[in-house]
C-alpha cells in the first residue's frame, strides 16, 4: 500500500470516529440537562461551555454569554470552523476519495451519502429543532461505516490502518469527553449538596460515551468518580475504554509489522509499552490525580501518532 | 390502459431529413427496436420522470459526478445520462470492430515509422512538414523502441453515422481517451432501473474490460520481468476523470498512483509503500506528455516524476499509451488514414474517413474560404470540441472572424463537409417526453503484443442541446447505454 494512501485512509478512519463522538456529545449533554437534578447542570450556558471545551475551544471567561443557536450551528454545521462535524465528515471523504481504488464500493457509497445528508441539512432547522435528529443520524451513519468497514474489507493492511486510525481516535476522543465531564462535575459542586464524588455528571459522561447500560450492568451501583473513571480507562472489556482502545491499536499494528518481534523504535513497541502501563494500573493510582492521567494519556496517544507518521506514512 | 400504451412516445416529432437510429424512412420502428420501444411504451410518463430520478441518485450516491465552482461553493453534478439505450446489431458492430482494430495497428506502426526510419515520409506519402511542424512530435522518442513495439496501447475511435446509414470515423484518441468507465457505469444504472428489458435482447456484457486491460498490458512488459507491477498514474482527486482513474485501478486490481508517490533511482522506478519502496514496472499513465517528467518535458510539472523518461528509455518501464502518440491523433494526420492503412497494412479501409480540406494547402485553403457556409472548420490540435467551428450556424461576422483566424495561421485547421449525425430518441427533462437528439460512438481499443481486445459496446455520446452536434462532455452531452447484440 502506498505511504500516502495509508495516511489518508488513517484519518478517514479518524475523521468518522471523531464525527460521531463530537455529535453523541452534544446529543447527549443538551437533552440530559433539559432536567438535570441541579440549576448549574440545567443552565444553558453551562451546557454551550461544556460542548464547546469538548470539541477544543473552551471558553474561560465566565462573563461571556453565549448564544445557543450559535454554538450549536458552530459545531454542527459551520463550514469556517475546522472541527465541526459538517468539516469532519467532509475530511474523511476527502481522504476516502484518494484511496478510492482500495476500499470497497459499499464503503465508499456509504461515506458519500453520509457526506450528502450532512451537506443538504438545513442549518436552521438544525438549530431550531433538528439537533436530536441531526446528531443520531451522524451517530448512527457513522456505525454503519464502521460495520462496512468490518465486513466488506478485507482483513488485511489496508483494513488494520483503518482500525488503527479509528481506535487512536476513540481514545482521544473519549480522554476529551472525560476531560470536559471533569471540569464539569467540579464547577458543578455545591449545588444542592452536591459533592464532586458523586455528581450528575458522571451519569452523564457514561452516557456520553455510550456506556451507562453497559456500567450498570457491571457495577449495580449508581455511578460516581472511581467507578466511571476506572471502568472508562481501565476495563478491556468495555468497547469505549482507553485500555480496549489500545488493545485494539496493538491488535491491528500486529499485522503491519507481521508478526515480528518489534524493534525498540518502532511504534509496534511503544504502543506495546503504553497497552502494557495501562494494563497494570489501578484506580488508586488515578483518583488522586485526574487531571494529571487526562494529560498523561492525550500526551502518549499523540506520541503513537506521530511515531505511526514517521513509521509509515512519510513519503 | 389501453391508452396509456406509447404515450412517452407520443409526442416525438421526426424530422425527415435526419437520419433517425429507431424509425426507418417509412416512419415505422425498425425490427431491432420494436421489442424495446413495446417495453418502454408500457411506462406512463410519471413512472419514467420516477426512474429517471432514480437513476440520477444511483449515480450520485455511487460518487460518479464531477465538481462544477459558482461563486458561492463547490457544486457536484452527474453526468446526464439518458435510460433508453441504443442498440448495435451484430453485423453492423462487425465493421466498427474491425475497423477500429485495423486503424490502431495502422497507427501504431506509423508512429514506429516516425519514430526510427520515417519510410513513410521519404517515400512521399505524408508530407515531412506535417510531423515537423506538429506540437505533439516528440523528438526525444526517436530510435527508442517501447517495450513490445507497442505506443497506442488504448485508442479511444469516435465514429458516427450519417444520414447515408455508413459509419465515418471523426477522430482517433491515442493520447488519454477517456470514458469508458461511463461505459460500465451506464450499464449498470440501467440494469437497476429496468432491468427487464435486459430478458429480451442478448447483449454483450462491457465489465471485461479491465480485465482485458491488465492482460494486455501485462504482454507489454520490460524485458527481464517476470510477474510486472503495473499501476495507473493519475494527476489527481481533483481531475475531472479521477472516478475513471479509480475505477480502472480498483478493476485491475493495482496500486492508484501519483507523481509524488513514485520516484526514480538509478533508472528504476519505484512507488513509496507503508513497506518501503516497490518496483513498477508497467504505468498506465493518465496524465499528458509533456508533465509526465519535469526532467525531460516541462519543467514546472509537479504531477510527473522526474526521471521517468530516462527510465522509459533505458527500456527499464513500460509507459501506455507511449510519450509522443499524440502526433498521430492529429487532426490533420486524421486526413491521412486511408493512405496510411493502404502502405502498412496492405488493406482498405474498412471505416469510412471524412473527406478532409487542408488548409496549409493554398488551393484547399481557397476552397474552405469560398465554402466556409457548408463546413465545419477545426483546430488541428484541440481536445474536447473545443475551437470548433459549424459554418451554416455562423452569423456573417462570426465568419469574418473565423476566416481571418483560418487565413493568419492556415496550418493550425482543416475543414469537413458537414455531417449530419444520427439522431435518437433521448428523454429531455425539462419537457417530459422523448425527443431527437445527436449521438456518437466513442469505441474503446486495447493494443498488446501480437494481441488486441475492442470493448464489445462502447460510449454513445448525445448532444442534449437540440440541433447540437458537439456531444463531448464538457460542452454539455450525455450518454446512453450501448448494447452491441450477439448473433442470433
Amino acid at each position: 500500500m502506498l505511504a500516502r494512501v495509508a495516511n489518508n485512509l488513517f484519518w478517514m478512519g479518524r475523521y468518522i470516529e471523531r464525527s460521531e463522538h463530537i455529535a453523541r456529545y452534544l446529543r447527549v449533554n443538551y437533552f440530559s440537562s433539559l432536567d438535570a437534578p441541579n440549576q448549574l447542570s440545567q443552565s444553558r450556558q453551562f451546557v454551550l461551555r461544556s460542548m464547546l471545551t469538548m470539541v477544543g475551544s473552551p471558553i474561560d471567561d465566565e462573563s461571556v454569554l453565549l448564544n445557543e443557536e450559535e454554538v450549536l450551528y458552530k459545531i454542527g454545521l459551520d463550514p469556517n470552523y475546522p472541527s465541526s462535524i459538517i468539516n469532519n465528515v467532509r475530511n474523511s471523504r476527502e481522504n476516502a476519495n484518494s484511496a478510492r481504488d482500495l476500499i470497497s464500493t459499499e464503503l465508499y457509497e456509504s461515506i458519500n451519502k453520509f457526506f450528502h445528508f450532512i451537506s443538504n441539512y438545513d442549518a436552521q432547522v438544525y438549530t431550531k429543532n433538528g439537533l436530536h435528529d441531526f446528531t443520531l443520524n451522524v451517530t448512527e451513519m457513522s456505525s454503519i461505516l464502521r460495520g462496512k468497514v468490518r465486513s466488506t474489507l478485507m482483513h488485511d493492511e489496508i483494513y488494520a490502518i483503518i482500525m488503527m486510525g479509528g481506535n487512536i481516535e476513540r481514545a482521544t476522543q473519549i480522554i476529551r469527553i472525560i476531560n470536559a465531564k471533569f471540569i464539569d462535575a467540579q464547577k458543578a459542586q455545591g449545588s444542592y449538596g452536591d459533592k464532586f464524588k458523586n455528581s450528575f455528571e458522571w451519569t452523564t459522561l457514561l452516557k456520553c460515551t455510550e456506556s451507562y447500560d453497559m456500567m450498570r450492568r457491571f457495577y449495580k451501583k449508581t455511578p460516581n468518580s472511581i467507578t466511571t473513571l476506572e471502568f472508562l480507562i481501565l476495563n478491556p472489556d468495555c468497547p469505549r475504554s482507553i485500555m480496549n482502545s489500545l488493545n485494539q491499536v496493538y491488535k491491528h499494528i500486529k499485522i503491519l509489522d507481521h508478526g515480528k518481534r518489534p524493534d525498540k523504535d518502532s511504534t509496534a513497541f511503544l504502543v506495546g509499552k503504553v497497552r502494557a502501563d495501562y494494563e497494570f494500573k489501578s484506580i488508586a493510582e488515578i483518583e488522586n490525580d485526574i487531571q494529571s492521567i487526562i494529560n498523561k494519556t492525550l500526551d502518549r496517544l499523540y506520541e503513537i501518532s506521530q511515531k505511526m507518521e514517521k513509521e509509515f506514512f512519510s513519503y | 390502459m389501453e391508452n396509456l400504451k406509447n404515450q412517452i412516445f407520443s409526442s416525438y416529432k421526426r424530422n425527415p431529413v435526419l437520419y433517425d437510429e429507431i424509425y426507418d424512412k417509412k416512419g415505422q420502428v425498425k425490427e431491432v427496436y420494436s421489442k424495446l420501444f413495446n417495453l418502454y411504451g408500457e411506462h406512463s410518463i410519471s413512472d419514467f420522470v420516477n426512474l429517471n430520478e432514480k437513476a440520477k441518485a444511483s449515480f450520485f450516491n455511487q460518487g460518479i459526478t464531477f465538481q462544477v465552482y459558482d461563486k458561492k461553493k463547490t457544486k457536484e453534478k452527474i453526468f446526464p445520462f439518458d435510460l433508453f439505450p441504443r442498440i448495435i446489431p451484430p453485423e453492423e458492430w462487425a465493421i466498427i470492430e474491425s475497423g477500429a482494430i485495423q486503424r490502431s495497428r495502422a497507427l501504431n506502426l506509423f508512429l514506429w515509422d516516425i519514430y526510427h526510419d520515417k519510410k513513410i515520409i521519404r517515400q512521399k506519402v505524408v508530407p515531412m512538414e506535417l510531423i515537423s511542424s506538429s506540437t505533439n512530435y516528440l523528438d526525444q522518442m526517436t530510435n527508442i523502441d517501447p517495450p513490445g513495439g507497442i505506443y497506442n496501447h488504448i485508442s479511444g475511435t469516435d465514429v458516427i453515422k450519417h444520414n447515408d446509414g455508413q459509419y465515418y470515423v471523426l477522430e482517433d484518441n491515442i493520447r488519454c481517451p477517456s470514458g469508458v468507465s461511463y461505459v460500465i457505469c451506464n450499464r449498470t444504472a440501467l440494469k437497476r432501473a429496468l432491468f427487464g428489458v435486459f430478458n429480451h435482447y442478448k447483449t454483450y456484457s462491457v465489465t471485461n474490460y479491465a480485465e482485458n486491460l491488465l492482460d494486455l498490458l501485462e504482454t507489454v512488459k520490460p524485458n527481464g520481468v517476470d510477474a510486472p507491477n503495473v499501476v495507473v498514474i493519475t494527476p489527481g482527486m481533483y481531475n475531472s476523470a479521477f472516478y475513471e482513474h479509480s475505477y480502472l485501478a480498483k478493476t485491475m486490481g493495482v496500486e492508484l498512483v501519483e507523481g509524488r508517490d513514485l520516484f526514480v533511482e538509478n533508472d528504476f522506478v519505484y512507488m513509496k509503500t507503508i513497506q518501503g519502496p516497490q518496483k513498477v514496472d508497467i504505468i498506465y499513465r493518465r496524465i499528458d506528455d509533456a508533465f509526465i517528467d519535469p526532467l525531460e518535458f516541462r519543467p514546472d510539472s509537479t504531477l510527473g516524476v522526474p526521471g521517468l523518461f530516462a527510465a522509459y528509455k533505458k527500456g527499464n518501464v513500460t509507459l501506455a499509451n507511449a510519450p509522443g502518440t499524440g502526433v498521430a491523433d492529429d487532426k490533420a494526420i486524421y486526413t491521412y488514414m486511408p493512405e496510411i492503412i493502404r502502405y502498412y497494412l496492405n488493406e482498405e479501409p474498412i471505416l469510412n474517413n471524412v473527406h478532409t480540406y487542408h488548409c496549409s494547402r493554398p488551393k484547399e485553403l481557397k476552397y474552405v474560404l469560398e465554402h466556409i457556409r457548408e463546413l465545419v472548420i477545426k483546430p488541428v490540435d484541440e481536445a474536447g470540441g473545443y475551437g470548433i467551428s459549424i459554418g451554416n450556424r455562423l452569423s456573417s461576422k462570426e465568419v469574418e472572424r473565423v476566416k481571418a483566424e483560418v487565413q493568419s495561421n492556415p496550418r493550425k485547421y482543416v475543414a469537413q463537409p458537414i455531417l449530419s449525425l444520427s439522431v435518437h430518441p433521448t428523454y429531455i427533462d425539462k419537457n417530459e417526453s422523448f425527443e431527437q437528439r445527436h449521438v456518437d460512438l466513442r469505441t474503446f481499443t486495447v493494443l498488446g503484443k501480437d494481441k488486441e481486445f475492442v470493448l464489445k459496446g462502447g460510449l454513445t455520446r448525445v448532444a442534449l442541446k437540440k440541433g447540437n452536434l458537439i456531444v463531448n462532455s464538457s460542452q454539455g452531452g450525455g450518454s446512453k447505454d450501448t448494447w452491441v447484440l450477439k448473433p442470433q
